[in-house]
């Protein structure tokens, strides 16, 4: 009876060391596959990190083009190597335009790491079209943002974005008096550059909380320069708007081409016509801030609108810009009243300040029905 | 005698007509715009001095009807709203327009306040 145990034993332990030898071969053969990866789809010219440093510079050299074959929306936007431009390579044949007139220029490509393909064939594409110095940084965007000192570039609507999620402190590092004052971001701080050390103080506790910096657009070096010192005194998430304040005018207004608003019968309200007219011939005119949710906000609203809910907006009306007219929206007009009343309270001196008294409905192709009340 | 008769009826039914109509037009006429923002200033005030725990109004317009709002109003009943000496120190023109955000809005008015 006792040998037949051991023989069991014995027998289960020679089966269990086969199972385990003839484990050890598949893995070599597998790692064997691994090593034989096809790679024939990667560009023939790759570069490193260090590489595309050596290249970069604010302004961006005129020879150098650093192109981001990502997506526009969900990448590119949400962050990118300083002074890269977006030429996605779903979009690649149209926008040839983009492309620099001189086939001796520099083009590197950079995506999404070493198993993203769209940089390489981007760059094949670019050869193809008679390019001679073209390169991939092949370990692309997520490499880039974790080597020492290095940070991301973000498109001006993920700056609205990050206004509406209210975790990130927005600053302006250009001189207060000749620039941040006659017109900044909504929501953004003054911490101007050549004062950077003298008022550090107005930076978060937190080493953790996001910080943004921008400033006079690509040739502007004060954000970089602010987001450098940033980096030194131990932020960990900090951003830069390279494109900066000409680039926000451009997307969510300029000041100078505000139009004259016309006021509603309600008090504080603007005309219903009047808004109308503002939205199809000038929205930049004016500063349309959307209070409902962020949730609301997500699924339509007005082309140039920021998102700041009434529950956050408080203590961001200090920061609301004096240089345009201020009008704030919500799908009936309850919120955007208590809105435009707090804001009149909380910043008096703030003269051009409406809110639409209508029922609007924002439908998801982009599309907006106003019905002002009967 | 008849016409007389029928006379007197269309002259009531059209007091009674009229009469409802006014009624049903009546409501205060303070700013129900105005009035929401200052209801939710006097819970946030109150809620910085430890007087309810919310800085969020709980009790919203959609709570009651219009006549239940007027009765509660009129009659200066606010024992419910809590935050007695900030409802206190309010001027009567805040109240109106409070007193216009929930008539304006309650559940039988035909803008009932949703739940913002």
């Amino acid at each position: 009876m006792k040998t037949n145990k051991v023989k069991i034993l014995i027998l289960a332990l020679i089966a269990g060391l086969v199972l385990l030898t003839g484990c050890t071969p598949t893995q070599t053969v597998k790692t064997a596959e691994t090593a034989k990866e096809d790679t024939s789809w990667m560009f023939h010219d790759l570069v490193d990190a260090k590489f595309v440093k050596a290249h970069m510079s604010v302004p961006m050299p005129e020879n150098v083009w650093l192109i981001d074959a990502r997506p526009y929306k969900g990448k590119y936007a949400k962050g990118h190597l300083p002074g890269a431009i977006s030429i996605s390579f779903s979009d690649f044949d149209k926008n040839l335009d983009l492309l620099p007139k001189d086939k001796n220029a520099l083009l590197i490509y950079y995506c999404e790491g070493p198993k993203c393909k769209l940089s390489h064939k981007s760059a094949q594409k670019a050869e193809k079209l008679g390019y001679t110095n073209v390169k991939v940084y092949d370990k692309g965007y997520p490499e880039w943002v974790t080597l020492k000192g290095n940070y991301g570039s973000v498109s001006a609507e993920h700056v609205a974005d990050l206004i509406a999620e209210n975790k990130t402190v927005i600053i302006d590092s250009r001189p207060k008096k000749t620039k941040f004052d006659k017109g900044h971001i909504p929501t953004a701080i003054s911490l101007p550059f050549s004062e950077f050390d003298a008022l550090q103080g107005k930076l978060p506790r937190d080493l953790n909380t996001p910080v943004l910096f921008y400033c006079e657009g690509l040739k502007c070096k004060l954000s970089h320069k602010s987001a450098a010192k940033a980096l030194e005194m131990g932020y960990t998430n900090v951003t830069v708007f390279d494109k900066g304040y000409p680039e926000w005018k451009k997307v969510y207004g300029a000041s100078s081409d505000t139009m004259q608003v016309k006021t509603g019968k309600v008090e504080g309200s603007i005309d219903i016509e009047r808004f109308k007219t503002i939205l199809a011939s000038n929205p930049e005119s004016v500063m349309i801030i959307d209070v409902r949710d962020a949730d609301e906000f997500a699924k339509g609203t007005f082309k140039t609108a920021v998102n700041i809910p009434v529950e956050n907006l408080e203590p961001k009306i200090k920061d609301l810009p004096a240089d345009k007219p201020v009008i704030f929206v919500c799908s009936t007009g309850a919120r955007s009243g208590e809105a435009y009343y707090m804001t009149r309270e909380v910043r008096e001196s703030l003269k051009d300040v409406f809110y639409v008294e209508a029922e609007i409905d924002f439908k998801k192709d982009g599309s907006f029905e106003i019905k002002a009340p009967k | 005698m008849f016409k007389k008769s029928m006379l007197t009826i269309m002259v009531l039914i059209f007091v009674l007509v009229s009469f409802s109509m006014t009624f049903a037009s009546e409501g205060p006429e303070g700013n129900d715009r105005k009035g929401k923002y200052t209801y939710r200033k006097v819970y946030k005030a109150c809620a910085e001095t430890g007087g309810v725990e919310s800085a969020t109004p709980t009790i919203s317009p959609a709570d009651k009807t219009m006549g239940q709002w007027k009765e509660i109003f009129e009659n200066k009943n606010l024992d419910e709203f809590g935050c007695k000496d900030n409802w206190a120190a309010l001027p009567a023109e805040d109240i109106l327009d409070i007193y216009s955000y929930f008539y304006k809005h309650a559940s039988d008015s035909p803008t009932p306040a949703k739940c913002k």
